[in-house]
């Protein structure tokens, strides 16, 4: 029972026809409807919900809202009560309010960010089927991405204000939603300030990550490959494309993940994360880097920020 | 943008940072910061390239350009209507002189914890 998984994320684009070069002929999405208001909605070809990337076109890029999906429709009910009971407020969402889907909660996290939950969401089925499927099908763009795998989100973290939304954060969703620690950084003089951390609710080692910064936004959302030689196959893809990319292929060594960072046309960070990393169970230890290892987490090979880690996002 | 060999393809315009006297070529159809970054040049900030995070802030003093979509969390009407624009998102017109407003968040604060 409860969250199973991340739903969906919706995303705000300057440019939808540049968005859609992006998430169709690069990523490899599928566009699966386009609602009146001029949202347009994708899925990967391994997903078998109508839906995982919502984009809606705007004037400033960054995240509107993320939804994970729940088990069952009678975990709404329970769910809203303990997210009320922890004080935060709630709201119910008829059915077909978010598009395709059931009826919903919806609630601001400590961090600010919005997010929903809910149990049903319109079905399309996986490009390869059910009955005797190939491994991959045809005709896919560009990388093929899998799935939606996770988001990472920045938290404001204000030490000397007393400020930190990653801690709070976390509390909120192990308490409320048992999601499970799976990695933490701890900084400071004590090493005693949680600044960021990595939890799940599936068997991979995060379905959601909280990283602190300045204020509140998206870091990244990533999008699923098998294994190493596509990480590689897709920055290919990228330079041919002339994708801005953040991080060229690397290892985590936080959840072990195999990655790029990379930009959408409207400067939203994507990701491309392969490998299991390791299973996750709930009665895994929590893993914690301190803060002499802080970039040897983040990127292990050359243990120091690349890119732009901290001080870009939307 | 035109590999046609016609004669705009070569048209380029000198780009002048003045925070550090730096100068370098950019065609009508590469961004002010797409030409830096490509040219192995610092000056400007960069970040995401797509108008959304904001690093890439400019000023221009003089010349003239063309923008795409920029991000109203880090340009507004007004900013926009002073020449403030996003490096990321503004194509030369003639030769141009630009001062820098961006900063990366980490160059102007000092880190304590780890992340912020
Ligand atoms: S580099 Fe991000 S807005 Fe220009
Ligand atoms: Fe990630």
């Amino acid at each position: 029972m409860g969250v199973m998984r991340i739903g969906h994320i919706n995303l705000r684009v300057l440019d939808m026809a540049a968005a859609l070069d992006h998430y169709q002929g690069v990523l490899g999405l599928i566009k699966t409807h386009e609602d009146d208001a001029g949202n347009v909605y994708l899925k990967g070809w391994d997903e078998w919900d109508k839906y995982s990337v919502m984009l809606t076109p705007s004037d400033r890029a960054g995240m509107n809202h993320i939804a994970y999906k729940v088990e069952a429709d009678a975990d709404l009910d329970v769910l809203k009560g303990r997210i009320q009971d922890y004080g935060v407020a709630v709201d119910d969402v008829p059915a077909g309010t978010l598009t395709a889907c059931g009826r919903a909660i919806r609630f601001n996290m400590p961090s600010g960010h919005e997010m929903f939950l809910y149990a049903e969401k319109e079905f399309v089925g996986k490009s390869v089927g059910t009955t005797n499927p190939e491994p991959w099908p045809d005709g896919l763009k560009g990388i093929g991405a899998h799935w939606l795998d996770h988001a990472l989100l920045m938290c404001e973290l204000n030490p000397e204000a007393g400020i930190n939304k990653v801690a709070e954060t976390t509390d909120f969703l192990m308490k409320t939603m048992d999601f499970h620690l799976a990695e933490q950084v701890m900084v400071g003089p004590d090493g005693d300030i949680q600044a960021a951390t990595w939890l799940f609710r599936t068997s991979t080692p995060h379905d959601i990550a909280l990283v602190g910064g300045p204020k509140m936004g998206l870091h990244h959302c990533a999008f699923f490959l098998d294994e190493w030689n596509d990480v590689l196959k897709a920055a290919d893809v990228m330079a041919k494309n002339k994708v801005k990319m953040d991080v060229t292929p690397q290892r985590h060594g936080i959840t072990r993940g195999y990655t790029i960072y990379f930009f959408d046309p409207s400067g939203n960070r994507n990701e491309t994360f392969a490998g299991l990393g390791y299973l996750a169970q709930p009665d895994m230890p929590p893993i914690t880097w301190t803060e002499d290892n802080l970039w040897r987490g983040i990127f292990y090979h050359t243990g120091e920020e690349a890119g732009a880690f901290t001080s870009v996002y939307t | 943008m035109d590999a046609t060999g016609t004669p705009e393809a070569d048209l380029r315009f000198t780009i002048t940072i003045a925070d550090t006297g730096e100068t370098y070529a950019c065609g009508p159809g590469q961004s002010l910061l797409d030409a830096m970054v490509a040219l192995g040049r610092k000056g400007i900030p960069s970040g995401c390239h797509g108008g959304g995070c904001g690093v890439c802030k400019i000023k221009v003093a003089n010349g003239t350009y063309e923008t795409l979509t920029m991000s109203r969390e880090h340009i507004s009407a007004e900013e926009e209507a002073q020449g403030i624009v996003l490096a990321c998102r503004t194509f030369p017109r003639s030769a141009i002189r630009l001062s820098v407003l961006g900063k990366m968040r980490k160059a102007v604060t000092q880190r304590r914890y780890g992340l912020v």
